[in-house]
């Protein structure tokens, strides 16, 4: 294990009662890397966080953060780490000054270290009006304020944290992600969020766990690239045509659906004078010539089209899929067969109305 | 360190809220109307004692005190995921458990020297009602604050083994009201089935009688003492038992 590895997870498995929160989960984050943790709700990535702030202890499997052992040097794990917990749980009856301040003595910061550390913690976290407020009487989202400006009031090497946006307006979202992106460069940091733009502004890498399992992990674009598909958009005028009549929803999609090598089409929100759909494709194909020469048959005018990589999102529903029809209910078995043919080939028939076109 | 500033970060949190100052006043309350209305007042004793504050401060303290302060020491934090916040800071357990007992202990400490008031009103200024023996007074007090520390750690205990305040009161209340109440009404019981020194040295109040009366037994110090850092021993493991759950 070289020595920048700053967190370091080793099959970590965590078991409730019966319920198995975690199985084997194993990942590396290395010294300067913004990582955002991903995963559908229950996914376990609070359960890990807290493991790797020995808050709980795995049932098996350990981990290190900043070299030392979860198990053995708890005190040195956390005096490493900054760590919001999710929806920032605080003392209501303190004001934010006493809080931070109290925090701050707790990790053994002398007090004109601390007024310093203030000054950013008030520019980055916007509390300068807050200072002497009751946490109690905060908004949700200023305490989520006063929750991160407790993680970061030691100026910590490692950062771990628990969905630090979910209640953030946007423009404190952007001023966080803009801190993250510029303490980033040399710290490391652990963001779980269920914001997927915000992992494409301030992460370089990201780490996806469904149902306890590590499913994905990797660079943004080897991730996009896993489903082993393109996304190409496609606008059509819908008022006017070149020839024939101006062209209806259905009769583009059933065109779209006809070609051959695409694998998904979905309609996509226009104004009332275009239609727009998203299709997929084989990654290593393009399509664009294809579709273009279709259009041009037909004499329908094509406003817009582009190419470009899967969006994190639609990796994100592809790689939770299954483990999603299961909280919903519907049967494991009807799935199995589907996913037996081609790894990431077919998708949910119930919002494709293409998929069935083409069939029919 | 780290204790002392839990401690007074949770001694401070009982000044925020109304509870320290109800319970302060209630006490102040109910203690003047012990010694001045209550069986004829004090007045109607022909001795110079505390008898009889050393007497009912056990009930007062044991069933209404201990409960309201201990119950949402670790019970609320648990419940609204505050500790979560407070243990992942730099802090071991132990500093955890005995930094929100010293706090608790702290205030009950508070209401318990309060009292002293009433003596000092009334054998020293303003009113000098006679010669006082100090003796059983001093150890009266030091036996109060020995059965406060029991008292308070078995509150903790309890308040550290749920996440819910209206269980952790009742529950301390009625193992209290056992200690206090019920061991020393058994105690008469139990003498004519022979076991009825082991059911009164069980019982806090058979201790207390002996520090009102001026006698400080090292098995009543022992007695308090191991109560105390037996429940924050278990309230420690309680604590510590979250993490294998
Ligand atoms: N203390 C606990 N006791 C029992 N089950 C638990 C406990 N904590 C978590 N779980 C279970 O473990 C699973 C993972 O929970 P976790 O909080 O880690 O999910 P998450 O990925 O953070 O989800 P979310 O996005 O909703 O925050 C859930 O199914 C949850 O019910
Ligand atoms: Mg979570």
């Amino acid at each position: 294990m070289s020595t920048d590895v700053m967190i370091h997870a080793d099959r970590l498995s965590k078991v409730f009662g019966s319920y198995r929160a975690l199985d084997n989960v194993s990942f590396e984050v290395k010294q300067g890397e913004v990582v955002g943790f991903l995963g559908p709700n229950g996914a376990g990535k609070s359960t890990t966080m807290r493991i790797l702030t020995c808050f709980i202890s795995p049932s098996s499997g350990g981990a290190k953060v900043h070299g030392h052992d979860v198990f053995d040097d708890p005190l040195e794990v956390r005096r490493s780490l900054g760590y919001l917990p999710q929806r920032a749980p605080i003392y209501p009856d303190m004001t934010v000054w006493e809080y931070l301040e109290f925090v701050a003595k707790m990790r053994g910061l002398d007090s004109s270290t601390f007024r310093k550390r203030m000054k950013k913690i008030v520019e980055v976290c916007g509390l300068a009006q807050s200072l002497g407020k009751d946490i109690g009487t905060l908004s949700h989202g200023y305490r989520q304020r006063v929750g991160l400006g407790q993680a970061l009031v030691h100026d910590p090497p490692i950062l771990i944290l628990d969905e630090p946006t979910s209640d953030l307006d946007p423009n404190e979202k952007a001023e966080l992600i803009r801190y993250i992106q510029d303490i980033g460069k040399d710290r490391t940091i652990l963001l779980s969020t269920h914001n997927l733009n915000e992992v494409e502004q301030a992460c370089a890498r990201a780490i996806i766990v469904s149902k306890g399992r590590v499913v994905a992990d990797g660079a943004l674009d080897d991730i996009r690239a896993k489903t082993g598909r393109v996304r190409y958009v496609v606008i059509v005028d819908e008022k006017n045509a070149l020839k024939g009549s101006a062209p209806k929803e259905e009769e583009v999609r059933a065109l779209l659906a006809k070609i051959k090598g695409v694998v998904k089409v979905k309609e996509i929100p226009t104004d009332d004078r275009a239609h727009g759909f998203e299709l997929a494709g084989e990654q290593d194909g393009d399509l664009r010539g294809e579709l273009f020469r279709a259009f041009v048959d037909k004499g329908w005018i094509l406003l817009e089209l582009r190419r470009d990589a899967q969006k994190l999102e639609d990796v994100f529903h592809e790689l939770t899929r299954k483990d999603e029809r299961l909280t919903r209910g519907k049967a494991a078995e009807e799935e199995e067969d589907e996913d037996e043919g081609d790894e990431g080939e077919d998708e949910d028939n119930e919002n494709d109305s293409g998929d069935r076109d083409r069939k029919g | 360190m780290h204790t002392l500033y839990i401690a007074q970060r949770e001694l401070k949190s009982y000044f925020t809220s109304p509870l320290a100052y109800v319970v302060i006043c209630l006490t102040q309350l109910l203690l003047g109307v012990l010694f001045f209305l209550y069986r004829g007042g004090f007045w109607q004793v022909d001795r110079a004692t505390l008898d009889r504050l050393f007497e009912y401060a056990p009930y007062g303290l044991c069933l209404l005190v201990i409960p309201v302060i201990t119950m949402r020491l670790i019970a609320e934090e648990k419940s609204t995921g505050t500790l979560e916040m407070l243990i992942t800071l730099p802090v071991n357990d132990w500093e955890v458990v005995l930094g929100k007992y010293l706090g608790a202990l702290g205030l009950v400490l508070i209401l318990v020297l309060s009292t002293v008031v009433y003596p000092v009103a009334m054998f020293i200024w303003p009113w000098k009602l006679g010669a006082i023996d100090w003796g059983p007074v001093k150890a009266g007090y030091l036996g109060l604050g020995l059965m406060s520390a029991a008292g308070t750690a078995i509150g903790l205990l309890i308040s550290s083994v749920t996440r819910s305040q209206v269980i952790a009161f009742f529950v301390t209340f009625a193992t209290l009201f056992t200690l206090v109440v019920l061991l020393g009404v058994g105690g008469e019981f139990a003498a004519k089935a022979g076991v009825g020194t082991v059911v009164t040295f069980l019982s806090f109040q058979s201790h207390m009688t002996n520090f009102a009366r001026g006698l400080i037994d090292t098995r009543s110090v022992v007695y308090f003492l191991s109560i105390t850092v037996f429940s924050l021993m278990i309230a420690f493991r309680a604590l510590e038992s979250r993490k294998w759950k």
